[in-house]
């Protein structure tokens, strides 16, 4: 099995599928034994998704900051009258 | 290597992208009947998958980025028209594995996270969401070395894991 430095790591290494077939088939064999390790896997399956989600917020906040800026600074008066032709033109 | 995932390097290219392709999508959108708000929000999610294509490295190669952009944000108006919904979701595209019944548990332990564990939430979006490279993150974070900030990454993963479990008992439909 490859040595990594703790559970949290080789839980990674299973859940992303970066093991080959015999580290797979020990750590699921670790999985039947140790339910705490089962139980394990399941939240850290759900940090990345709770991670995943979270990074998708942070990036729509940035992307409505730049949408404030390209709205309302006066650098963008242009590309704003652009925009607000096309919706006026209805 | 993509350089995007750093903070200043993506608002340059939002900004790049935004004045690009949104009078693109905005026409498409307004001929189509649609408002500026509209027009906002479905920019805003394309912009979004495309940044997630970007840094996963899965956008095909030869792209040319705004006819990219302006198509996915053309599925997404479609995919709202046809749907009749007015409010369409990220989560309906890809990548996220989370259904609706989880949504209201996930976010209020976001919103827990982002008070108790501010700092590792942002180390572990660094790598796992920007896919910002390890060299990058130690530099951001003021770690030592690659092996310092893998420690580091592990140490927070496990922290936030434990805060998962925690908060999940809570709310017992995140885990169901």
């Amino acid at each position: 099995m490859k040595t990594l430095w703790n559970e949290t790591a080789r839980i990674e290494a299973y859940i992303f599928g970066s093991y080959g077939i015999a580290d797979s088939l020990v750590f699921k064999a670790n999985l039947l034994l140790d339910p705490d390790l089962a139980e394990k896997v399941s939240y850290q399956n759900k940090t990345y998704t709770i991670i995943q989600k979270y990074g998708r917020e942070q990036v729509k906040i940035e992307i409505d900051l730049i949408h404030q800026k390209l709205f309302t600074l006066p650098e963008h008066s242009s590309f704003r009258q652009k925009i607000k032709q096309l919706f006026t033109k209805q | 290597m993509n350089t995007i995932n750093h903070t200043l390097k993506r608002e340059e290219f939002f900004i790049e992208l935004y004045k690009k392709a949104f009078p693109i999508v905005a026409k498409f959108i307004a001929n189509r009947g649609g408002n500026f708000n509209e027009a906002k929000d479905i920019f805003h999610d394309a912009l979004v998958i495309y940044y997630e294509k970007n840094v996963a490295g899965s956008l095909p190669v030869n792209t040319n980025e705004t006819a990219y952009l302006v198509g996915i944000a053309k599925h997404l108006w479609f995919k709202r028209f046809n749907n009749n919904v007015s409010n369409i979701s990220l989560d309906d595209f890809d990548v996220a594995d989370i259904n609706i019944t989880e949504e209201a548990s996930a976010q209020r332990i976001i919103n827990f996270l982002e008070k108790s564990g501010r700092k590792c939430m942002e180390l572990l979006k660094s790598f796992y969401y920007d896919k910002q490279p390890l060299t990058e993150i130690a530099e951001l974070y003021g770690f030592s070395g690659i092996r310092s900030a893998t420690v580091q990454k592990y140490k927070c993963l496990e922290k936030i894991r434990e805060s998962i479990k925690q908060k999940a008992l809570q709310y017992e439909d995140f885990m169901e």
